[in-house]
């Protein structure tokens, strides 16, 4: 149980022999700054490639930080082995010692500290059930499944009463349904332990039914860090916005034109235009290319929205899917309407005015009203 | 263009039953979606029609004729394989372009431009076709093999989970354009996926494999509104359809289905409840699914049931709504931003209009409201 | 904030190491090279002045027939190699994708060879090889150089097959191609640093070989690792002239392992490491 503090972190790979023109490397990740409170549970977000992975390698000390500070508590880790710092690890590959028990292999580390046998079993015994392994003590790594290995593997992190529990992409090998249960099982065993814990994933809907609060990264930047409702909701940027849904938030190019006074979005190469909501009449002037965000589910069939064509109708019983192409730009609408529509049909579209985004086309950062 | 058969088709690896006595018959220009669990036998039936893997019994059928013994390149299929399969020391053109250089399909270089432009064009992959697959990102390498397969035209297209590998954002997108491109495949296509979504989105008709044999056969509307036993049922619906044990009450005042410890019964359709009386039985299993779940923090009416707030589980546009009615999870949506505090009151409501009733025994579907309507003509 | 100048430093270091390293390394082989060309009179008594000769060259070349026995090396070494690639590949082929009884068995007995010693199994073979006339030919050299040859090509092969998933081949006969295609355009580019890192491997074993020629071959067949004894003669030893003989039949192995060098580390690790 512990806080944990990044502080302008950074980190650079430097391999001179591939970059032959002396330009040093790119930072992996940087000037990273984000506090985990005591007992929280951190997701950190992002495609492959972002950063995540080294940053909880970093933390921990498994690579070496280029510059900036780690606290854990009001400690200053930078320079602690690994074993010093007090975490947990359970890390993407199982790494399960194929000639122990899994008895064995979750008391390897407590026989490395030289605790007594009965003591051993007692913190066993005590974290066992939590996980719902103690069927599976007395079986080898090789007879156990994708599932239960990764059971095993959280457990060995915990066994050592860890200040901080680090996973690195836990769950990424397990097929859909042994995913979602054993989603469930952290977070209940979140619950029940308390510990602070950060997770590493490329799943948002692993990060986001998980976290009390996601950190997204992005080419080695920290984009956003807030709570899942907070990213869902509020994105600050055209990436996390695009990132974070599932399916992902209609991210479409729009001009803003005027028609009677009105302010308008309107899809470029055709005649479908959407009403600006008056809340950002103030900042939005005609002829601005914005980049507009809208989620499927935010997207409404009205009696008097705009005409558009359908392109794709899909049947997923308790939804059904709409994909509609304008010029160049496709929506994706999801409606729980019974109608059975086909491609080629025309429905009329209207917005819920205040689950409207817009960003700068440049930047991609949010325009607020 | 052909109609594919598989007659009694088993086929086993070592000791473990793969197929076991397996018939289907997908017909011309069909698309057919092979829909179960891993390890169901989807790919070895694929490939058993491809030719790649040869069954101990039955017959794979072409047009009615007999192919056991042709070999794969004489059967004139394409395939896209779950782990692309690419070519890794040629460029993305050559892999597209290889089937029309071999010796069997070969044809001249003018006309193999044409068709691999055409393909990548419609695969968005134009801009990468002098690069080496270790240089692409699995999207675009699963685009390469979707074009590759594309590229000819053979009697049946078999594609083995070409979206597994790609992330959320780009599986729903290449979804949404194969089903744009379905229209215009004019070739009979069979599809293997563990996805529903894929499933119910594209298949003409979709066969649920379990433990290499079919569980079901039939339509969307049939898989979903009418799963022929639990385990189908399970399959298609996010969240899981709720199977609760439901006491049916034949006569009196309380007439029609008690569950979840309530004392009031629940007034079911009558073509339900004739269907029910009709086995003798009072046991049985109801299936709700989790949009004909409605919650309330405040009593509605007499038939809202009580429960607590089990947890809120947040999964994008919507959110997972566990409810813990005496020791039962009922599972329903909400809104994603819901918030509520674990344990709090919270009262469900039930719509018995599409609920399924299954045997307690048997696990199969007993009646549902209007069960007619969406069973289509027979396979 | 960076540790730059460390780095700098450490650096150094390294290079210095390196250098100390490769004077401790490449010297012999350079001193080598300079002996041939002095003469026996000036070889104890001078260092690096002195006046270069082209007499112990003349002496090994002309006098012997020290080239006949450099191309023997070359005819039984590289005939080995090429009996090696043209069985082992199929046979490294099989052990990869089939499944049979024993398979692993066969792999390691397979393996085992390279293990034993040569001396080991000298006696037995050279009563064997009188008895079937193959004692002092060419083809009774090659078989025998298959125990150094063949194991470590069939080892690295097998591991390059691994790493192609199946479903390539497939691909490719679903795409039309027939089996000889499938193998020549496809499989062979794929092993092909494999292929060819071990082959000039094994070649490099298989020229340094002593034992096996030096008991199984007499006069017809020399290998020059046996006419080197030659040059220790009873009287006196002529290090010029043995320098000669060293250097010549070096230099197909140094030419070799540089054209090689970067192909060597890629293809024997590439393949071969296993998850």
């Amino acid at each position: 149980m512990a806080k944990l503090i990044l502080k302008n972190v950074f980190k650079r790979y430097d391999d001179r022999k591939k970059k032959k023109g002396g330009k040093l490397a790119d930072f992996a990740v940087n000037d990273l700054t984000i506090t985990c409170s005591d007992g929280e549970f951190v997701g950190i977000l992002g495609p492959s490639g972002c950063g995540k992975t080294t940053t909880l390698r970093m933390v921990a000390g498994l690579e070496e930080i280029t510059a900036g500070e780690i606290y854990i508590d009001d400690t200053l880790i930078n320079h602690l082995h690994p074993k010093d710092r007090g975490i947990g690890l359970a890390f993407e590959d199982y790494a399960l010692y194929p000639p122990l028990t899994v008895y064995d292999n979750i008391a390897f580390n407590l026989r490395a500290k030289k605790m007594s046998e009965a003591d051993i079993k007692k913190e066993v015994m005590r974290i066992a059930p939590l996980m719902k392994v103690e069927e599976l003590l007395d079986m080898k790594p090789a007879a156990l499944s994708g599932g239960q290995k990764q059971r095993v593997n959280i457990t060995r992190a915990l066994v050592r009463r860890p200040k901080l529990l680090l996973l690195d992409e836990p769950l990424s090998h397990l097929d859909g349904k042994m995913r979602q249960i054993l989603r469930t099982e952290l977070k209940r065993l979140h619950k029940e332990v308390g510990c602070t814990t950060i997770i590493v994933t490329h799943d948002q809907l692993e990060a986001m039914s998980l976290s009390d609060k996601i950190c997204i990264m992005k080419d080695g930047l920290l984009q956003q860090f807030g709570t899942p409702y907070e990213v869902y909701d509020d994105p600050v940027n055209v990436f996390v916005a695009g990132f974070i849904g599932e399916p992902p938030m209609n991210l479409n190019k729009v001009t803003i034109t005027e028609e009677d006074n009105i302010l308008y979005f309107s899809f470029p190469e055709s005649s479908v235009k959407i009403a600006v909501p008056p809340k950002y009449t103030k900042v939005l002037k005609t002829g601005m290319h914005v980049t507009l965000g809208i989620r499927p589910n935010d997207l409404l069939i009205t009696e008097d929205g705009s005409p558009v064509k359908i392109a794709v109708f899909e049947n997923l019983g308790d939804e059904k899917r709409i994909g509609i192409r304008i010029g160049e730009e496709y929506l994706t609408l999801i409606t729980s309407d019974e109608t059975l529509y086909k491609q080629g049909d025309v429905i009329r579209l209207q917005v819920r005015e205040d689950k409207t985004h817009i960003f700068d086309i440049e930047t991609g950062n949010k325009i607020r009203a | 263009m052909a109609n594919i058969e598989l007659v009694n088709v088993t086929k086993s690896f070592g000791k473990k039953k793969a197929l076991n006595d397996i018939s289907i018959q997908v017909h011309d220009k069909e698309f057919f979606v092979l829909f179960g669990p891993a390890g169901a036998g989807k790919t070895t039936i694929l490939k058993t029609i491809a030719g790649i893997e040869l069954p101990e019994k039955g017959l794979v059928k072409f047009d009615g004729e007999i192919v056991n013994l042709v070999e794969p390149a004489q059967r004139n299929v394409s395939m896209v394989f779950e782990n692309y399969a690419l070519y890794p020391h040629i460029t993305a053109y050559d892999n597209i372009a290889s089937p029309m250089r071999s010796p069997l399909y070969r044809k001249d270089e003018d006309y193999i431009k044409d068709r691999v432009m055409k393909v990548a064009a419609l695969m968005k992959i134009d801009h990468l076709m002098d690069r080496l697959p270790a240089r692409m990102s699995n999207g675009q390498r699963q685009r390469v093999a979707l074009g590759r397969c594309l590229v000819r035209e053979p009697k049946v297209f078999l594609m083995d989970e070409p979206l597994a590998h790609l992330d959320a954002k780009l599986r729903h997108f290449m979804r949404a354009e194969l089903k744009e491109m379905q229209a215009n495949f004019n070739t009979t296509t069979i599809y293997v996926t563990h996805d529903y979504m894929e499933a119910l989105s594209l298949g003409d008709r979709i066969a649920v494999i379990n433990n290499g044999q079919i569980e079901q056969l039939g339509t969307g509307d049939e898989m979903y509104y009418t799963p022929v036993n639990e385990f189908v049922a399970r399959l298609f619906g996010e969240p899981e359809i709720n199977i609760i044990d439901a006491e049916f009450v034949l006569d009196g005042g309380n007439k029609g289905v008690r569950i979840l410890n309530q004392i009031k019964s629940f007034a079911i359709p009558e073509d339900v409840y004739d269907a029910l009386a009709a086995t003798g039985k009072t046991q049985f299993h109801i299936g709700l699914r989790a949009i004909d779940l409605s919650y309330s923090f405040e009593r509605q009416t007499e038939h809202d049931i009580h429960g607590q707030v089990y947890s809120i589980e947040p999964i994008g546009n919507k959110a997972v709504l566990n409810v813990d009615v005496n020791d039962t999870i009922l599972r329903t949506v909400s809104p994603p931003d819901l918030s509520a505090e674990m344990d709090s009151d919270i009262f469900v409501s039930v719509n018995m209009k599409n609920a399924m009733f299954f045997d307690a025994e048997s696990h199969e579907l007993v009646v549902r409201h209007n069960q007619a309507q969406y069973t289509k003509a027979v396979n | 904030m960076f540790s730059e100048n460390q780095s700098l430093l450490s650096r150094l270091i390294q290079n210095l190491l390196l250098i100390i390293y490769s004077i401790f390394a490449l010297f012999p082989l350079f001193w080598m090279a300079l002996i041939t060309f002095k003469s026996d009179l000036q070889m104890f008594n001078t260092t690096f002045f002195f006046t270069p000769t082209l007499e112990n060259y003349k002496a090994v070349l002309i006098g012997t027939d020290y080239i006949k026995t450099f191309i023997d090396n070359v005819i039984v070494s590289g005939g080995a190699v090429l009996v090696s690639v043209l069985a082992g590949v199929p046979a490294a082929y099989a052990l990869a994708r089939f499944n049979f009884k024993y398979k692993e068995d066969l792999a390691f007995t397979i393996l085992s060879f390279k293990f034993a010693p040569e001396i080991l199994v000298i006696l037995p073979l050279f009563m064997i090889y009188q008895k079937l006339h193959l004692y002092d030919t060419y083809l009774g050299l090659i078989w025998v150089y298959q125990l150094i040859t063949m194991p470590l090509l069939i080892w690295v092969v097998r591991g390059y097959f691994e790493d192609i998933s199946v479903e390539v081949e497939q691909a490719a006969e679903l795409d039309g191609y027939p089996w000889y295609s499938v193998f020549w355009k496809i499989l062979l580019p794929l092993i092909k640093p494999g292929l060819v890192a071990s082959a000039l491997l094994a070649f490099i074993f298989a020229w340094n070989s002593f034992t096996f020629s030096l008991q199984l071959s007499g006069f017809n067949i020399q290998t020059v690792t046996v006419a080197s004894l030659r040059y220790i003669a009873s009287d006196t030893v002529h290090y010029g002239q043995m320098a000669v003989a060293a250097t010549i039949a070096a230099l197909p192995e140094v030419i070799l392992a540089l054209l090689i060098q970067k192909h060597l580390v890629r293809g024997l690790s590439f393949g071969a490491v296993k998850g």
